[in-house]
């Protein structure tokens, strides 16, 4: 157990720190090329075509992403729901806790 | 040493990290694919902002503002000051920033915010004032001269609220914290505001949320706030913050608001998109609170970055917190963090409860500014 328990941090650790700051470091580099590579006739690029990947989930990816700290969460769940309530009984002083 | 950075994310952590760590940075492509590129007023506001309480500090912007250069100079404070926030964000986007830039300045700052108090992109002046302020605390920082009035709100998209905020200095350093124990939920507070719109809104909101916790704990208390007249702004809007108590003193925030579009937006839309009504939004926010306490950690999901902040300016001693799943902006604060103070968090999960435990070793910072005087 201790070591599923070990390589679940590890994991944990490359998500936030591995794997994608070189996406990061990357992301410049191919705006960079593909700027590069454009022919005269591919110069003038609408610049409108941003807005169409806005509607997306913000990503890591995009370097422009919005500077926002609040959380949204997609979807709420529906708190009148008898299971739901129980799942989290405890977590309030007035829930069972002699368990 | 010049750092170079791209694109306009994650704006006021790279400025505050920047002139805490005294780096000079460079920004480019500064949404240099957009259609309106450059920056945003919003982002122009911060640095005038940040212009008014520093010194020997340097900003040069370029003509289509895509590049920016930032040299950091001193964190002067002073007290007497006044900043427009504009419309575009409300001032908890201005808020973030001025209170971590605040505790290390030279002299504590009180400064007249004017703008937006609630909207739906940026904590309310009311989860600062219930939830944040009070974080802060736990490292350290003397509660007096730590203050934050609301003269009046201002709800989206015309503004004209109006706060006042004090922030102390820090003598030295802040103080590592072990802050793992989220304690159960003993009460909820909260504030309910209405602004140019009926008093009642705010009793339906009030109404429709208790309905939700009535379930869990009865020591539920919602004050209104109810503004009209020059202390209500220019726009018509209605919203509440809430926050969750817990037995070991944590404090789980949420806020939601409701403002009605602007008249040249409901023209660009086909139609009507209609407003939530405050009975709906009552709901709502009451299942967001619900949904923080089931994540289990010391703070609520959107307080994670300011939190990681904190730890990272620590002495170099240990400091252990819990949260909930990790977000989007908790995980990029991390790498800010590491890549400009060079504090990497040992991060690890605890599968029974969900919860994440993080550890750091804070970076050592010191209230430079102080030293001088």
């Amino acid at each position: 157990l201790a070591r599923t328990l070990s390589r679940r941090s590890a994991s944990l650790m490359q998500r936030v720190y591995g794997q994608p700051p070189t996406k990061l470091d990357m992301a410049p580099e191919q705006n960079n090329g593909s700027e590069a590579n454009s022919s005269d006739e591919e110069f003038f690029v609408p610049k409108g075509q941003r807005k169409q990947t806005m509607n997306e989930l913000p990503t890591f990816d995009d370097i422009d992403a919005e500077d926002c700290s609040k959380f949204f969460k997609e979807k709420l769940r529906d708190w009148s729901n008898e299971d739901l309530i129980h799942s989290i009984r405890d977590r309030f002083v007035t829930g069972n806790w002699s368990k | 040493m010049v750092r170079r950075l791209s694109g306009s994310r994650y704006f006021r952590q790279r400025l505050v990290l920047a002139t805490l760590k005294a780096t000079t940075i460079t920004i480019e492509d500064i949404r240099s694919g957009d259609a309106a590129p450059g920056l945003r007023p919003h982002e122009v506001s911060l640095l005038r902002l940040l212009d008014k309480i520093s010194d020997q500090h340097r900003v040069e912007v370029n003509e289509t503002g895509t590049k920016l250069r930032y040299k950091p100079g001193q964190i002067l404070g002073g007290t007497g000051l006044e900043h427009d926030c504009g419309v575009h964000r409300g001032i908890g986007y201005f808020l973030e920033p001025l209170i971590l830039l605040g505790l290390f300045a030279k002299r504590p700052i009180s400064i007249r915010l004017k703008g937006i108090t609630n909207d739906t992109k940026d904590p309310s002046v009311d989860t600062f004032r219930m939830a944040t302020l009070h974080m802060l605390k736990r490292f350290g920082v003397p509660l007096e001269g730590l203050e934050l009035k609301i003269d009046s709100r201002g709800s989206p998209p015309l503004g004209g609220g109006e706060v006042f905020l004090r922030v102390p200095i820090i003598n030295s350093a802040l103080t590592a914290v072990n802050w793992v124990d989220e304690g159960m939920v003993k009460r909820i507070r909260g504030v309910s505001f209405s602004t140019r719109v009926s008093a009642q809104f705010e009793n339906r909101i009030i109404y429709a949320a208790r309905g939700i916790f009535n379930r869990f704990i009865p020591d539920v208390h919602i004050f209104t706030d109810h503004r009209s007249g020059s202390a209500g702004g220019r726009s018509p809007g209605y919203g509440v913050s809430l926050v969750a108590e817990t037995t070991t003193g944590c404090l789980l925030s949420v806020d939601a608001t409701v403002s009605y579009p602007h008249v040249d937006e409901m023209n660009e839309e086909s139609e009507n998109p209609g407003v939530m009504s405050p009975e709906d939004l009552g709901v709502q926010v009451a299942s967001m609170l619900l949904e923080e306490v089931d994540q289990g950690g010391v703070v609520d999901s959107t307080h994670q970055g300011l939190l990681f902040m904190l730890c990272a300016l620590c002495p170099p001693d240990v400091s252990k917190v819990r949260v909930g799943q990790l977000t989007t902006y908790g995980i990029e604060t991390l790498r800010n963090i590491r890549d400009f103070l060079d504090v990497k968090f040992f991060i690890e999960p605890n599968p029974n409860s969900n919860t994440v435990t993080l550890k750091c070793v804070g970076a050592g910072l010191h209230n430079r500014n102080r030293k001088h005087s």
